[in-house]
């Protein structure tokens, strides 16, 4: 092949390459809006390191550290006391009730996720799930079924789409300041999201099993049970460890609405102007964030390793 | 002699069933300890009354202002609500593109594939080393602290700026696009990289050119559902002064303008699930071809 | 440009306990085309592997081109490296890659970082028409620009030889290249490797299963069985029954495979 016919060669295999114009426009669409932010945005950065803003932060820093530590020499005794009764005072309470909010809310989620998840789920919520079974199914029949499946998909979105800290905001409003409002707006949100991602794996179980079962007469809630439960479990597990992790996250940050509760203290700490207090709750609350990494890392783990 | 050994009964419970046993006592536990009554689910006087209120405006949204006192030429409020809006994108795509840097470069540090595909030995071998602990550390730090708490965090260093909000968001979705980076780049199949090696390729050219074009797709559609949670991130940041969607809903919400406060969350909605739509598509996209 | 040449030396190769290759004498002059045979676990793979430095023998010495590859530094054996292709038995490509630049990836032992940076996201013409050729001569050219997943196993391996090619070798070790293709494309593929070899005087060493087709390609047959050189010798001096030997194995050392 002469250098010039390999050219011309060249050119049309690479005009006629395959192309995804969706990737290619969304990956493009999505740098633009990226690097776009900056210019349109007009965020006021110039004045972020002005003299007055430093003068702030120093201050802060000055701030920071524990109360009856300022002006004074560092002494680990005071230190440790001064830690101490924070931890007595506030820290411990609130780290329990922090976690037991994410625990309470991660365990209703994952209740009110599985009837959703089976409703959502077009495999199952069919008027012939797995196999066609005796008189076919009237249109009337199937439009209900396929209502059914959007109405719940539809709600999933909706409880999903709302952050955690909208919900617990207009529960706080109605429910007043009980841990009702922090657990609901974590259940409804998380629901929202293992519903989806519970319905997805529904969906993707091999029909093998739960159509056999059918074909023995087994009726929709027998094959939940029997078919789909077993296959099931393990990645329902491994997603609600995976969700519990992120609640543990909100639920730190939830109480600054004034629910009692690791978020609480740390807002009470910030009104006050007590610097020393604010920051040793927020890396209270990292520990504890950490810790559930660690706990959720290790449960899946353990879970993986029994399937 | 002994009889032949039967196989061991399996135990009635196993791990996983026992796992969703443990569960559901700790869920009862936590109800337990957190003092919570199933009549407290249900308002008070004044709770109903605002919940009465608020719900029943749930299919009447607001289309203008319900501001007592209207100022003339005001912007229809639909208007209000795609500004403020147009701001939640504004500051999460800012911030994502900081956490975006953030997360390549410390992702690339923490994987560890560094260090298995070179064979760097002695003093090599512990710089990289360091780096890659420091780099967890970092990570682990960023991630653990929640972007509302980097945000008041900012917020009382420095006061009330722009860059406190886009680094109180791309700390932490930093943090968290480096962990999932590197876990995906050190779970791609490595044979390509290992017969680059084989072939005199240093490890940096085999990381940059064999493992990490293997894990784009995945890190691509990751990024892109981290976007969307940096949209709700955003819209709540408002809650906290800064321009965005969280701080009309709230300014609404606490002047009783119900009906406004159905449009700003039906806006928000309408934002999260058009995102919703747009990477959903994209990763099947990505992933499945 | 002269074939490779490689030399074992009392090579013995252990995982853990278990002898992949027991003390292993071979010598492969420059641009011999050696076709090496055995059952599976017989230690075809870690042969070619020692080969090019990827696998170190627990005692004996691996010489190429007269050099000692445990004497070598670090940089020099990768030097080494880029100049033996390797065509691996699962071919080891980039799958959602295309083709070009699977290719193109050949070279990296030879480019900088930012070389390689430019080579491969936006490769100068001459570079490209190199690649063309090799494709072409391989027999794939059409699929220049696909994404290399797309591909038929054939076609696939096509792409791996092109990628190995592209390395200008002056060895090239290939791993049973034909086990997945039907009898046809394998002897295709036989004969496209040895008449490369031929051509452009390279040292070339697979292995296969094919006996047949390696006593038709090529002019030398290595036998393994379990770790040791059980025949050596031109193809035509090769008796038939000593194949049936080689493969006729017992059921203790099928138990004992991969162990
Ligand atoms: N990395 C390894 N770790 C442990 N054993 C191995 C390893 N690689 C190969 N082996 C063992 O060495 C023996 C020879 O393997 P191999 O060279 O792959 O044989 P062949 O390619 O002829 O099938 C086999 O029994 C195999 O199980
Ligand atoms: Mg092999």
């Amino acid at each position: 092949m002469s250098g010039a016919g390999r050219d011309l060669e060249i050119d049309r295999l690479r005009r006629a390459r395959p192309r995804d114009r969706f990737v290619r426009r969304s990956l493009f669409a999505f740098g633009a809006l990226l690097v776009g932010a900056w210019l349109v945005g007009g965020f006021d950065l110039g004045d972020a390191f002005s003299e007055q803003r430093l003068r702030n932060v120093d201050r802060f820093l000055g701030e920071i550290r524990p109360y009856p530590l300022q002006g004074e020499a560092w002494d680990h005794g005071v230190f440790l006391e001064w830690a101490r009764g924070l931890w007595v005072e506030k820290g411990a309470l609130a780290v329990g009730r922090t976690l037991g909010i994410a625990v309470l809310a991660i365990v209703l989620a994952a209740l009110l996720a599985l009837p959703f998840s089976l409703a959502a789920a077009r495999t199952v919520a069919t008027p012939e799930p797995y196999v066609p079974s005796g008189r076919p199914p009237t249109r009337w029949n199937r439009w209900a079924w396929r209502g059914l499946v959007g109405v719940t998909r539809t709600g999933l979105v909706f409880l999903r789409a709302l952050p955690e800290y909208v919900w617990a905001y207009l529960a706080l409003a109605i429910l007043g300041p009980t841990a009702w409002p922090a657990v609901l707006a974590l259940a409804l949100h998380n629901t929202g999201i293992l519903g989806r991602l519970y319905a997805e794996t529904v969906e993707n179980v091999p029909t093998g099993v739960p159509a056999a079962l059918r074909g023995l007469g087994a009726g929709r809630t027998q094959v939940a049970a029997a078919a789909l439960g077993p296959a099931l479990l393990p990645r329902l597990l491994l997603f609600f460890f995976y969700r519990w992790e992120t609640c543990v996250r909100e639920a730190t940050v939830l109480g600054m609405l004034g629910v009692v509760s690791l978020g609480y203290h740390i807002a009470d700490a910030r009104v006050r102007g007590r610097h020393d207090e604010f920051v040793f709750l927020v890396l209270l609350g990292a520990a504890i964030v950490l810790a559930g990494d660690l706990v959720s890392t290790w449960a899946r783990g353990l879970v993986r390793r029994a399937s | 002699m002994t009889a032949p050994e039967l196989p061991r009964r399996p135990p009635a419970v196993g791990v996983r069933g026992l796992t969703l046993l443990l569960l559901l006592v700790a869920g009862a536990l936590s109800y337990e300890g957190l003092g919570l009554t199933a009549a407290g689910l249900w308002p008070n006087e004044g709770g109903l009354a605002v919940a009465r209120e608020f719900f029943g405006r749930a299919l009447t949204p607001a289309w203008t202002s319900e501001a007592r006192f209207v100022p003339p030429g005001t912007p229809p409020l639909l208007l209000d609500a795609l500004g403020a809006a147009g701001r939640t994108v504004l500051y999460a795509a800012a911030a994502m593109s900081l956490a975006l840097v953030i997360g390549v470069v410390l992702g690339f540090l923490a994987s560890s594939s560094w260090w298995t595909l070179g064979e760097r030995r002695g003093i090599g071998r512990t710089v990289t080393g360091a780096l890659w602990f420091v780099a967890r550390a970092v990570i682990a730090a960023m991630r653990s602290i929640h972007e509302l708490l980097w945000a008041v965090l900012l917020l009382a260093a420095m006061g009330l700026s722009d860059l406190a909000a886009l680094v109180a968001i791309a700390l932490p979705y930093g943090g968290t696009l480096a962990k999932i980076f590197s876990e995906l780049i050190d779970e791609a199949p490595r044979d390509a990289g290992e017969a680059l090696r084989g072939a005199g390729a240093p490890a940096l050219s085999v990381f940059t050119f064999a493992l990490v074009p293997r894990a784009a797709p995945d890190m691509i559609a990751y990024t892109f559902y981290r976007f969307e949670c940096a949209l709700r991130s955003s819209a709540v940041l408002g809650f906290f002064g800064f321009p965005t969607l969280g701080l009309e809903l709230r300014q609404s919400f606490r002047s009783t303008n119900y009906g406004e406060v159905w449009t700003y969350l039906y806006v928000l909605i309408a934002l999260v699930i058009v995102f919703d739509w747009w990477s959903g598509r994209l990763r099947r996209r990505l992933v499945t071809t | 440009m002269t074939g490779a040449s490689f030399g074992l030396e009392g090579v013995s190769v252990r995982f853990d306990a278990f002898p992949a290759l027991s003390d292993v004498d071979l010598r492969i002059d420059a641009g011999e085309a050696v076709a090496l045979v055995g059952p599976s676990g017989s230690g075809k793979t870690t042969l070619l592997r020692l080969l090019n430095g990827t696998v170190r023998p627990s005692a004996g010495a691996v010489r190429v081109d007269g050099e000692r590859l445990d004497e070598v530094s670090r940089r020099r054996l990768r030097d080494i490296r880029s100049r033996l292709g390797f065509v691996p038995q699962d071919l080891a490509l980039v799958p959602n890659l295309r083709v070009v630049q699977n290719v193109l990836s050949g070279r990296l032992g030879r480019w900088s970082f930012l070389g390689a940076a430019r080579a491969l996201l936006a490769p100068p013409r001459a570079l490209v028409r190199e690649v063309h050729a090799l494709l072409d001569r391989v027999g794939v050219a059409e699929k220049l620009y696909q994404r290399t997943d797309r591909l038929s196993g054939g076609q696939r391996q096509r792409v791996a030889v092109a990628r190995a090619l592209f390395q200008e070798p002056s060895g090239l070790l290939a791993d049973e290249p034909v086990s997945s293709v039907d009898p046809a494309r394998a002897r295709d593929t036989v004969r496209l490797l040895t008449e490369l070899s031929s051509e452009r005087r390279i040292t070339l060493v697979m292995s296969l299963h094919n006996l047949e087709l390696a006593r038709a390609a090529f002019p030398r047959l290595v036998g393994l069985r379990r770790g040791r050189v059980v025949f050596d010798a031109p193809s035509d001096d090769v008796p038939a029954g000593a194949f049936e030997a080689l493969y006729d194995l017992t059921t203790e050392e099928l138990l004992g495979d991969g162990a």
